[in-house]
């Protein structure tokens, strides 16, 4: 007997009283009804629970290159999720992937469903691309490159024109519209490039490196447009450089460093697993250089870096330094200007599962 | 949606955006000066090269200016806009569209066909207004004009899938093709003096049969029957398109 949570006893006193054999036919036909209806409910909900993005043991090789390895992930609707990684780490080529681009090699990538490989047109339908470069043609207009997207799209006039103001107000270049692009400046032809990955109101959107190398105003734009976005419930896909901007923006995000995922979680859950990158941030009103190694012999520091006109002096231990760094003031004559105490940030989580000795190097982003 | 419905559908968005790949590339590089170079001073003056102080009449000679003007223009586009769209990034916003690869090529090669139209109209307005060279039928010229335009956009297109970021590379590799072509074409030599070792090349040239269509409007005759020229050319057409596709699928991965 299929169990349904229909009871015998139930069927027995609502639809045949002593009949074994009707009540039987009752029971068969009503658990019937009952799988069907459940097998449509879960049909209809189906979408409503389907991931944006299904990435399963995906690998693409270049020769003897292996760009990447067997990764899997998945990003569920409306989430905002980060790809992080150094250069070469496979984020282009993931995206590259994801958008029909180039074939991988091995594995399957699926969006909201669809195969990207068997069905790669109903799967473009579904989503917006903002490339790398801002990749929009230089002798048309803002105006004719917008429209040229939305063709490619096959939107009606009415609808692209009209979806095509709205944008461009939106990105603030309605006045500069009729405009050759060849003119505008990085962060407007950054704001064209994103107009234009939305121009068919996409549920997934792919950003690679959106805020790049722009002008503040672009920044904040660009910025908000992604919140936006989240806020709507449209699926971002964001790699960036800019690791504070992750932090910030995403729900989620992935570490990929030589094509394997180093690891995948929220950002505050990522940075909790490791402690060892708590700091203690103290300015004094001197901050000669040679107070560097001084500061180093404290106790449970293990490590002084000079940030400014402040020093940063990691540690496991917080509240065992702060006692230690005041009484090395005093002892010194010194006066205490802050002191502040801070956890690890993503860039930390970003260095120790990448292996990256950047802030050694001077450098505080990858790409 | 039925299935067939869906299927129209779908080859509807395929032309449109083959269209608007076309109006795209009208916009950009039609005026480009490589292309104006390559697409039409380049045949004007390879055909002053071979017909200045030959005895024939210039009206003897429009139809083999037509078919080499025709030749080099609907090949010129591709060869040069595809390396530059590749290095602008702009050709992935078409990889990535919702169309398949038939409406890129498709589209590409449209606006080859387009442009080598408008070129081809001048040497046969001159040759109608300058030199009153008669028209004894206008079907296979019309034929001739279109079918050749558009197997040789396709050409162009086809080259233009070998994946480079310069327009140089590729023009070097078509030209390896389309200079030979001329000689083996009937265009400056009839067909029936070609030495018998090139008698066979003949066949392999499509612009053997294009310009064998468009000198049959002239002189009202032709080497092959029209109908064998139309379906060389068909065939052709087919084949290019299809190793077109075949070739930038293979390039992409």
């Amino acid at each position: 007997m299929i169990s349904t949570g229909l009871k015998e006893s139930w069927v027995k006193s609502k639809f045949c009283r002593d009949d074994r054999t009707v009540c039987h036919t009752w029971l068969i036909f009503l658990q019937g009804v009952y799988v069907t209806g459940s097998f449509i409910k879960s049909s209809r909900s189906y979408d409503d629970y389907m991931n944006a993005i299904e990435v399963s043991h995906l690998s693409k090789r270049f020769g003897a290159l292996t760009a990447l390895d067997d990764i899997s992930f998945s990003v569920s609707k409306g989430e905002t999720f980060g790809f992080l990684g150094p250069n070469g780490a496979g984020k282009t080529t993931t995206i590259r992937i994801l958008t029909g681009i180039s074939a991988p090699s091995g594995g399957t990538a699926a969006i909201f469903g669809n195969d990207i490989i068997r069905n790669p047109i109903l799967s473009r339908t579904q989503m917006g691309i903002v490339h790398e470069t801002s990749n929009i043609y230089d002798d048309l207009t803002a105006w004719q490159n917008l429209m040229f997207t939305a063709e490619l799209y096959t939107i009606g006039k009415h609808q692209r024109e009209k979806q095509g103001m709205e944008l461009l107000e939106r990105f603030g270049l309605q006045e500069r519209r009729y405009d050759k692009v060849r003119g505008f400046s990085k962060g407007m032809k950054r704001r064209l490039t994103l107009a234009m990955g939305l121009v068919n109101n996409p549920r997934l959107l792919f950003l690679d490196e959106p805020t790049s190398g722009l002008d503040v105003q672009s920044n904040l734009i660009i910025r908000d447009v992604i919140r936006d976005l989240a806020a709507q419930g449209v699926t971002v896909f964001l790699t960036t450089h800019n690791i504070e901007e992750a932090n910030l923006t995403c729900d989620r995000v992935a570490i990929i460093n030589r094509g394997h995922i180093a690891a995948i979680d929220s950002p505050e859950r990522l940075k909790k697993t490791i402690q060892s990158a708590q700091s203690v941030e103290v300015a004094f009103d001197s901050a000669v250089p040679r107070r560097m190694e001084d500061l180093k012999r404290i106790p449970a520091v293990s490590e002084v870096r000079k940030e400014g006109d402040k020093f940063r002096l990691f540690t496991e231990d917080p509240s065992s330094v702060i006692p230690a760094v005041m009484e090395y003031a005093k002892a010194n004559n010194l006066r205490v200007l802050s002191m502040t105490t801070a956890g690890p940030s993503l860039e930390d989580v970003f260095i120790k599962l990448t292996g990256l000795e950047i802030r050694a190097r001077g450098v505080s982003t990858v790409d | 949606m039925t299935e067939t419905g869906r299927r129209y559908g779908q080859i509807y968005t395929e032309l449109n955006a083959a269209v608007a790949i076309a109006k795209k590339d009208i916009a950009i590089y039609y005026l480009k000066p490589n292309i104006i170079v390559s697409g039409a001073l380049f045949p004007l003056f390879m055909f002053l090269a071979f017909a200045v102080g030959k005895p024939a009449a210039p009206a003897v000679m429009i139809p083999g200016l037509i078919a080499i003007t025709i030749l080099f223009s609907a090949s010129s586009i591709e060869p040069v806009s595809i390396p530059i769209e590749r290095r602008m990034k702009t050709f992935d916003r078409l990889l990535s569209a919702p169309i398949s690869l038939h409406a890129v090529v498709l589209g590409e090669s449209l606006s080859g066909f387009l442009y080598s139209i408008g070129i081809a109209f001048v040497p046969f307005i001159a040759g109608l207004l300058i030199f009153g060279t008669p028209i004894l039928d206008i079907l296979p010229l019309v034929l001739g004009i279109l079918l050749t335009a558009f197997c040789f956009a396709t050409m162009g297109t086809l080259f233009a899938a070998y994946p480079t970021e310069s327009p140089g590379d590729i023009m070097s590799m078509l030209n390896l093709v389309r200079l030979p072509l001329i000689f083996i074409s009937g265009v400056f030599i009839p067909l029936e003096s070609i030495p018998s070792a090139g008698q066979v090349l003949v066949y392999f040239s499509p612009l053997t049969y294009g310009n064998d269509l468009i000198q049959a409007a002239y002189r009202g005759s032709t080497h092959f029957s029209p109908l064998a020229d139309v379906a060389m050319l068909c065939i052709f057409i087919l084949l290019f398109q299809i190793a077109a596709n075949r070739l930038y699928k293979k390039f992409n991965e």
